[in-house]
This record gives C-alpha cells, sequence and structure tokens, in this order.
C-alpha cells in the first residue's frame, strides 16, 4: 500500500480525502436542512429556525475550523521536524501543549478574572512560556536540535506533572479542562475560524520565505553555514512560526493530538521530498486529514449520541497510519542525524567513588524517609514504639519506590545507549503503555477490580505491547530508531484513550489518572518484597550483559568486528529493558521521568562507560523515588501526591539545572 | 418488602416502633455499634448526617460546602485528604471502628480492612440506574448496621414526604420537560438523565427530564451546547458552581441566543446540590426545584 501511495503521490491522497469529507460534509448538510435554505443559513440565518442557526452557527464554522486546524498542526509539525532534522518532532516537542495547558489550570483555579479576556490568551501566554524556556535553555548551543528537543521534552514534562498534580487535587473544578485538552472542535459561532484564518494565512505566508534556508538547514551545520547561513537566525525564524501556529491552534480547539506528526509524515512517504514540497503538503494533507476525520466523529456521534473529542479520534487514527506508515519512513528518512551521547571517559577514575557516595545516600534518604513524616500534630520524628506503627505504612512504600526508581532507571539507560537518543526513555518503548492499557480495561469492563485483577490486566498489557514491539520491530529488521517510534505511537494511543475516557466524565477515569501518575499508596509489604528482588536481580545480572551496552552503541560493523551478533544482542537488551520496565509500571504506575532523568544524572556525575553508568543510573533512579515518594507523603498532609508526579517535580528542575551547567 | 408509595402513615409508624423496639433489645443483648465511623463518600456521609450520627473523619473536606453545603458538617470532623487515597497513617492514628466506602474504592478495601472492619454501600456502579431507590436499600441497611433502624425509616420516610411535597407543589409545571445541566464551560455541558439521581428526583417529584439521551453509569452525558436545540420545548435548569467566564461568553453566542428555551427565557439557576449524592441530595435537590422553578412560575404568571 505504501507504494499504491507513493504512486499516487501528495496530490492524490490529498483529493481522495478530500472527496471525502466533501461528500460527507454534504451529506450532513442536506440532512440538517433543505438545500434551498443554504444561502439564506449562510446570508442571514432566521433566529427562530433551529435549523438555520446550527448550519450558520456550528456546522459551517466547525468545517471552517478543522480544515484550518488541520493546516496550521501540518504545517507547523513539519517545520518543527525539518528544523530539528527529526522525524518524531512535533508541537507537542516543545513543550507548547504543555505550557498552554498549565496557564489555563493555573488561571481556571486561582485568577479566573484572567479567563474574561479570554482562555485563547491565558494559553497562548503560557506556551510563549515554555517556548522562552526551551529556547533560553538551548540559546548557548546556537539552538541544536539535540538541546531543544531536550529542553523542550523536560519543560513539557514539568508542565503535565504541575497539570495532572492540579487536576488530582481539584478534580471537580477541572472538569472544563478536559473537554478543552482533548480537542473538541465544538463551535457556536464564528470566533475560532476568525481568530485562525488571519494568523494561518500569515504564518503560511512567512514560511514561503523560509524554503532556502530550511534547505540548506537539512544539511549538516557546517555546510549550512559555508553556504552563508546564519544557522541560529534561521532556526529561531522557523521555530517561532511553529510554534505561533500551535499556540494559535491549542488556545482555541485544544490539543488535536498527533496530526502533527501524522500529516508531514504521510506527505513525506507519498514522495514529497524538496523543502516547499513538504511544507506545502503538509498542510494540505493537515487539513483534508482533519476536516475528514471531524466528520466521521460527527457521523458517529449522531449514532449514538456520545461525544467524543475530535483531537482523541485523531490520535487513534493516527498512531496506527503512523506504524504502518513507520517502514517507508524510516528508509526514506532525510537529515543529519541526532549527534548521539559522546563516549568520553575521562572522569571515569571517579567511578568508584561516586557510586559509593549514591548508595550511602540512597540508604540515608531511605531511613530518614521511614522516620520522618507528618501526623495529627504535625512534623514528627517516629521512633519506638510509634515507629513500629509506622513501619509496615511508610518502608513498604519507600521500597517499592526505590526499585521501581532503579528498574525504570536500568531500563532508560539501556534504551539510550542502544539508541544513542537521549530523548528514549521506557514510557517511549510503549511497554508502559500497554500496562496501563490493561488496567484500563480492566476498570472499564468488571464492576469491582481488586488489586490481583488489575495486576493481571497490568501484566497482559505488558506482554502483548512488548510482543507486538519485537514483532514489529523485527519486520522493520530490528533498527532501534523504528522501535522507538513504535513505542511513541502505542503511547500516543493510550494517552487519546485516556483523554478521551477523562473528557467524558467517567469518575472512574480519576482512579486511572491517580494510578498512571505513579502512586506508591497501596503497596504492602510483598509488592514492597517482589519489587525489591526484581531490582536486586537487575542489579546481579546487569554485569554480563555491560559489555554489549559498550560495544552495540558503537554500530554494527563494529559489534560484527568484535563478535557480537548485533541484531540477537540488540534484541536482548530491547526484552530486559522491556521486562524491567514492565515490573515498574505494575509496582507504581507508568512512570516516565526516572527513566528518562536517571541516566542522565548519572552521565553529569561523570559515569560514562556502560557499568558504572548503568549502575549510577539505577542509585540515582532509587534516590529520586525514594524522596519523591516522602515530599509526595509530606508536603501536602494530609493529601498525597503520587510518587511519579512528585518525581519529575523535584527531578526535571534538577535535569534542567545540569543542562544548562553543561552549556556554560 | 412494601413499596414506598404503598406506605401509609400508620403501618410506617408501627413499622418504626417495632423496628426501634427491638433495636432496643438487640443493643441490651449486643455490644455496642459502631461509634467511631469513617466515611470514604459524601452520600454516605450526608446519609450519616441525616440519622444523627457524626462520622469522625471523612474525605475532601473543604470541598464539601462547594458541592453538597447542606447539612453542614459538624467541626472537627477531620480531613483524610483525597477520595481515592484516604491517608493511612492518619487512618491508624484515629483508630476508627467503621469505614463506609463505596465500589469506587474497591481496588483499596484490602488495605482498609487492616484498619477496621469496611463496610461498601452501591449505589453507582455498573450497570446503573435506580440511585434513588438503591439510597433507600443502602440508607436501611448503614441505619440497622449502627442500630439506628428507626432513624434510618424516618429518613426515607421524610424523603417521600418531601418528593410528594415538591410534587404538589409543581403540578402545574409536569409537562415541561426540564434540562438539569452542569456547565462544563462556553461549549459543553453535562446533561443528567437516565440513572442519575436527579433524574429520579424528578420522576418522584412528577416531572419530566427534557434529556432522552444515552447516559453512563452515573446517569449522565456530555454534549455540546448545540445538541440541547432537539429539546426546543425544555425549560433549562443549570447548578452551581459555575465558572466564571461561561454566562459572559454565552451571552455573547448567537446560536445559544437562539436556542428557543433560552429566547423564551426559560433558563433557571438552581445552588449546588451533589449529583453523586443519596436522600438528603435527592431532598436538597427536590427542595431546591420547588423553591426556584415556583418562583418563575409566579413571576412570569
Amino acid at each position: 500500500m505504501a507504494e499504491a501511495l507513493h504512486r499516487k503521490g501528495p496530490a492524490g491522497i490529498v483529493a481522495f480525502l478530500l472527496v471525502a469529507a466533501g461528500v460527507a460534509s454534504l451529506w450532513a448538510l442536506v440532512k440538517l436542512l433543505p438545500p434551498g435554505l443554504w444561502f439564506d443559513a449562510l446570508r442571514g440565518p432566521d433566529p427562530a429556525d433551529a435549523r438555520q442557526m446550527l448550519a450558520a452557527y456550528s456546522v459551517l464554522p466547525r468545517l471552517v475550523t478543522s480544515i484550518l486546524c488541520g493546516a496550521a498542526l501540518g504545517l507547523a509539525g513539519v517545520l518543527l521536524q525539518l528544523v530539528l532534522r527529526n522525524p518524531i518532532a512535533s508541537p507537542t516537542t516543545l513543550g507548547v501543549e504543555a505550557g498552554a495547558n498549565l496557564a489555563l489550570s493555573v488561571a481556571m483555579l486561582w485568577a479566573p478574572g484572567l479567563l474574561a479576556f479570554g482562555r485563547e490568551w491565558t494559553a497562548l501566554a503560557g506556551g510563549l512560556l515554555a517556548v522562552a524556556g526551551v529556547l533560553a535553555l538551548s540559546w548557548r548551543k546556537g539552538l541544536a536540535p539535540v538541546s531543544v528537543v531536550l529542553s523542550g521534552l523536560v519543560i513539557g514534562l514539568t508542565c503535565s506533572a504541575v497539570v495532572a498534580t492540579l487536576v488530582l487535587f481539584k478534580t471537580h473544578y477541572l472538569a472544563g479542562l478536559f473537554m478543552w485538552g482533548s480537542g473538541s472542535l465544538s463551535q457556536q459561532d464564528w470566533s475560532a475560524a476568525v481568530f485562525l484564518a488571519p494568523r494561518f494565512v500569515a504564518v503560511a505566508a512567512l514560511s514561503a520565505f523560509l524554503v532556502r534556508p530550511l534547505t540548506l538547514l537539512s544539511l549538516d551545520d557546517a555546510n549550512a553555514r559555508n553556504l552563508g547561513l546564519s544557522i541560529g537566525a534561521a532556526r529561531l525564524a522557523a521555530l517561532i512560526l511553529a510554534v505561533a501556529l500551535t499556540a494559535c491552534v491549542v488556545s482555541t480547539v485544544g490539543i488535536i493530538g498527533f496530526l502533527g506528526l501524522a500529516a508531514p509524515a504521510l506527505a513525506h512517504v507519498a514522495g514529497a521530498r524538496r523543502v516547499g514540497q513538504r511544507l506545502a503538503w503538509s498542510a494540505l494533507l493537515g487539513a483534508a486529514l482533519l476536516w475528514l476525520t471531524d466528520q466521521c466523529v460527527q457521523l458517529a456521534a449522531g449514532a449514538d449520541g456520545t461525544m467524543l473529542p475530535t483531537g482523541v479520534v485523531t490520535a487513534l487514527f493516527g498512531a496506527p497510519l503512523l506504524l504502518w506508515l513507520l517502514p517507508r519512513l524510516h528508509q526514506s528518512q532525510q537529515g543529519a542525524p541526532l549527534s548521539s551521547i559522546g563516549p568520553a571517559s575521562r572522569r571515569s577514575a571517579h567511578a568508584g567513588r561516586v557510586l559509593g557516595c549514591l548508595g550511602v545516600l540512597l540508604v540515608i534518604a531511605t531511613v530518614f524517609s521511614v522516620m520522618v513524616g507528618r501526623g495529627l500534630d504535625g512534623w514528627h520524628l517516629s521512633l519506638g514504639g510509634e515507629l513500629d506503627l509506622l513501619l509496615p505504612l511508610r518502608l513498604p512504600r519507600a521500597l517499592a519506590a526505590l526499585s521501581a526508581g532503579a528498574m525504570l532507571a536500568g531500563a532508560g539507560c539501556m534504551l539510550q545507549r542502544l539508541t544513542g537518543n537521549p530523548m528514549a526513555s521506557p514510557e517511549v518503548l510503549g511497554v508502559s503503555a500497554g500496562a496501563a492499557f490493561g488496567f484500563a480495561v480492566a476498570l472499564f469492563t468488571l464492576s469491582e477490580v481488586g488489586r490481583g485483577a488489575q495486576l493481571l490486566a497490568a501484566s497482559v498489557g505488558a506482554l502483548v505491547a512488548l510482543l507486538a514491539i519485537l514483532a514489529l520491530g523485527r519486520g522493520r529488521g530490528g533498527s532501534s530508531g523504528s522501535t522507538l517510534l513504535v513505542g511513541i505511537a502505542l503511547g500516543a494511543l493510550f494517552d487519546a484513550v485516556v483523554t478521551a475516557l477523562m473528557a467524558s466524565g467517567d469518575p472512574r477515569a480519576v482512579l486511572l489518572l491517580n494510578w498512571m501518575t505513579g502512586s506508591t499508596y497501596a503497596i504492602d509489604a510483598r509488592g514492597a518484597a517482589v519489587a525489591l528482588a526484581a531490582a536486586a536481580g537487575l542489579l546481579v545480572l546487569l554485569p554480563l550483559g555491560a559489555r554489549w551496552l559498550d560495544i552495540v552503541p558503537l554500530g554494527a560493523g563494529t559489534s560484527l568486528a568484535l563478535g557480537l551478533h548485533p541484531r540477537r544482542s540488540q534484541a536482548v537488551i530491547l526484552a530486559s529493558s522491556a521486562v524491567l520496565t514492565a515490573i515498574a509500571t505494575l509496582i507504581v504506575g507508568p512512570l516516565t521521568f526516572v527513566g528518562l532523568m536517571a541516566p542522565h544524572l548519572a552521565r553529569q556525575l561523570g559515569l560514562r562507560r556502560a557499568l558504572p553508568e548503568f549502575m549510577g543510573a539505577a542509585l540515582a533512579g532509587g534516590l529520586v523515588m525514594v524522596a519523591a515518594d516522602w515530599v509526595g507523603r509530606s508536603i501536602a498532609f494530609p493529601w498525597q501526591i503520587p510518587a511519579g508526579l512528585a518525581a519529575s517535580m523535584i527531578g526535571c528542575p534538577v535535569l534542567l539545572w545540569l543542562l544548562s551547567r553543561r552549556s556554560s | 418488602m412494601l413499596s414506598p408509595a404503598g406506605l401509609d402513615r400508620r403501618t410506617l409508624l408501627a413499622a418504626a416502633c417495632c423496628m426501634a423496639a427491638r433495636g432496643g433489645v438487640v443493643r441490651a443483648s449486643e455490644p455496642s455499634p459502631p461509634a467511631r465511623i469513617v466515611s470514604l463518600d459524601y452520600g454516605l456521609t450526608e446519609t450519616l448526617l441525616a440519622l444523627g450520627i457524626a462520622p469522625i473523619g471523612m474525605v475532601q473536606v473543604g470541598a464539601w460546602a462547594d458541592w453538597v453545603v447542606e447539612p453542614a458538617l459538624p467541626a472537627g470532623m477531620i480531613d483524610l485528604g483525597a477520595d481515592r487515597e484516604p491517608n493511612l497513617e492518619l487512618l491508624a492514628a484515629i483508630r476508627p471502628d467503621l469505614i463506609v466506602t463505596t465500589p469506587y474504592l474497591a481496588a483499596i478495601r484490602p488495605v482498609l480492612e487492616r484498619f477496621a472492619p469496611t463496610r461498601t454501600f452501591s449505589i453507582y456502579a455498573p450497570p446503573g440506574g435506580r440511585p434513588y431507590e438503591l439510597s433507600i436499600a443502602a440508607t436501611r441497611e448503614l441505619a440497622g448496621l449502627l442500630g439506628r433502624a428507626a432513624e434510618g425509616e424516618a429518613l426515607i420516610a421524610r424523603a417521600e414526604a418531601r418528593m410528594a411535597e415538591i410534587r404538589a407543589r409543581l403540578r402545574a409545571m409536569a409537562d415541561i420537560p426540564l434540562l438539569i445541566v452542569s456547565f462544563l464551560d462556553a461549549h459543553h455541558v453535562r446533561v443528567y438523565g437516565a440513572g442519575s439521581l436527579f433524574d429520579d428526583t424528578l420522576k418522584r417529584c412528577g416531572l419530566a427530564n427534557g434529556w432522552r439521551g444515552p447516559c453512563n453509569y452515573w446517569g449522565f452525558a456530555t454534549v455540546g451546547i448545540e445538541v440541547l436545540a432537539a429539546v426546543p420545548e425544555s425549560r433549562l435548569v443549570y447548578l452551581e458552581p459555575i465558572s466564571g467566564d461561561v454566562l459572559t461568553k454565552l451571552a455573547g453566542s448567537p446560536l445559544w441566543n437562539s436556542l428557543a428555551f433560552v429566547r423564551a427565557g426559560r433558563i433557571q439557576r438552581l445552588p449546588a446540590a451533589l449529583m453523586f449524592g443519596m436522600l438528603p441530595s435527592a431532598m436538597r435537590f427536590a427542595a431546591l426545584l420547588g423553591e426556584h422553578l415556583s418562583a418563575t412560575e409566579r413571576s412570569s404568571g
């Protein structure tokens, strides 16, 4: 089918999508209003005729808004992919959506007066602030792709974590936010279309001027500079255009999942190669895709009356589409790869001392966590009989958090070594998404879900995801880049399902969110013992594979020369990181941040060779999680912040500080 | 079992006396009923308060005033934090002798059992429907458990009497369908339909629910505002709390202003009543309807 797509070219695909969307729209309009009245409805609808009012103020503005949003996101996505030289870049990569979301939540809770100026402006301000943070952090690196992506990811994660905490604490008050975040295109007037149209036209016109600089940017930095290009200025211009587009869309209709990734990918597969072509066809494909999707959503909603936000559906369609596109995308992928993690080893002499310090810190943190806490009378140091009472409540969760942190850190370390991509983390692999998916299915199909059933369902989900990843990975030669993409697609798919559940207002969605945010609340001694045993097993077995982790990143040729079968060793590394992720996810939910953070922390501490890096990451991951569990337990007492969220709120600032220190 | 409608005052009194007497005998021979009760659900808390029992601890104490409003919480109730994760260290410290909860917390029930005997009362759980009837059954069970059977029957009777009173007062409005909604933002509402406590209450008050569409097992559907145009003859009743910018935005929306009930001014704002509550919430909702709808009736008529 990919061949057929390629033969048709982007024009054929766009034409097909447009015809389908047009037919669906006409049919819907005919059902609503006799064609004889269409012009009346357009010119000046009769307020007494509900059909005319609906056509003029709901159906048509919705249609126009879907086209504009689709085009804007398609264009924003391709701009980001070009400027970051990363086929998996998307508006999410810069933290625009998360920043806008955070600003909106904060305004809703504490400054409702701000909303009187319009939710759009609040969201826009939040999105721009997030991006400003990203640019500031990567400025001294000349806005290098790897630095921008990493900063964007970290800031995005931090914003999302804060929003998730607010949602958990103020569930009732944020019902409107779920709706906003899920990208409903439902309209009751022309304001969104009027807001978007001039802005899209302006950005599209400006990006036409960027075709040549972007073409040069797709070469490597040195060549581009030799051809007389100010790299920083060109990147900045393209970034600002993409961000402005995304912020406009996000602030008017919310997050439309996956479109910014799917439209450029589809354009690329269909044969758009030159920069100008990619810009134009991505925008057109985005528009056609969203128009058609939105029509389908409305047809389906007519059938059973329940509302599904369009932004969620694009992700549901978009993720499988991306999976199907991957083989093509990978073979024909253009542009310089992200620079990998440097294998410097100048400070490895200190490895023993660094690891020792981390170990001592970990023990101190655990003891502190068990003995210090809050009660009815405030802060309290518990000893003796009181400690006996509290120990069964505090120790299991601290140990489980420690073990899960160590396992996730280990998995993240393996993935980052394997792919050479600092964005890799266990959640990116999609195994935690699979586990969470199993849990969600159990929650929504069984009337009462005990812990045993939860564990079973999550295990099955993780296993299925793992097998899918391995099968899909083998299908395209097991290349690590495409495995990451499969994981991202699975993760986005699950995210869409959860967002839809949250938007539906079903109270069980809160249980799901609670588990996903990494709560160590209900862990008992047995659960903790199992976790500890698994983590210990990891640390004992790891030295056996350390040599592979040193060699595999050097490439297939080097591996073969050193007597290592690259495919087999990759599969083993992939499988073990998947298993580690699955176990950790089952214990404390699909935490993402520790797996991403801990390997970076270890490298920042000067641990560069595989084994010390791995041990350091595991210890650091455990340390972060123990601290997170304690902070989450104590800081908002008697309320509790899930350890996963607390971890990201502790760890992300630390990571940001390390990133900025490295660049000075 | 007697249906509530077939219960006249004499049999009710007889039954209440009989149960009170039996309760007295039981109390003399068995250990006293649990006194230190922790409630992990607003609906159960309001029922306990209506039975004359103040739980020593509850979840989300702070938000009660926004969502349940009455009865006011007695002072000194210990806040156990989030409704999904009641604080276990506090639970251990206050040593309850009974925890009452809902299927919503089924996953942590084994954890709760470590601190006190735990009883689950199911009002909103799949497959859903009939929350009023389930509330009656749960009220009886809870009252019996606490040796307050008479108070339980009295509460059920009070609720029935309230429904009958409002039915009589709003007889003139019986054929105007009501749309009961909560605004999520200026584009979307939650509309309460079959299976919600509000729908059950409307039925018992002899009023018609304008929303006939499908609902989840909590008895509501999330829809865009334009969908409400499908029932033009309705009166729209929206509940507090409502976000500050929603009404301003709606006032400027041509589609909203063209909706039949908006043009005819058939809109009513109602103070908050708990949509996921039990009998006391049904009674409050009915009373609010009686008060505000009969007021609009007078002013328009």
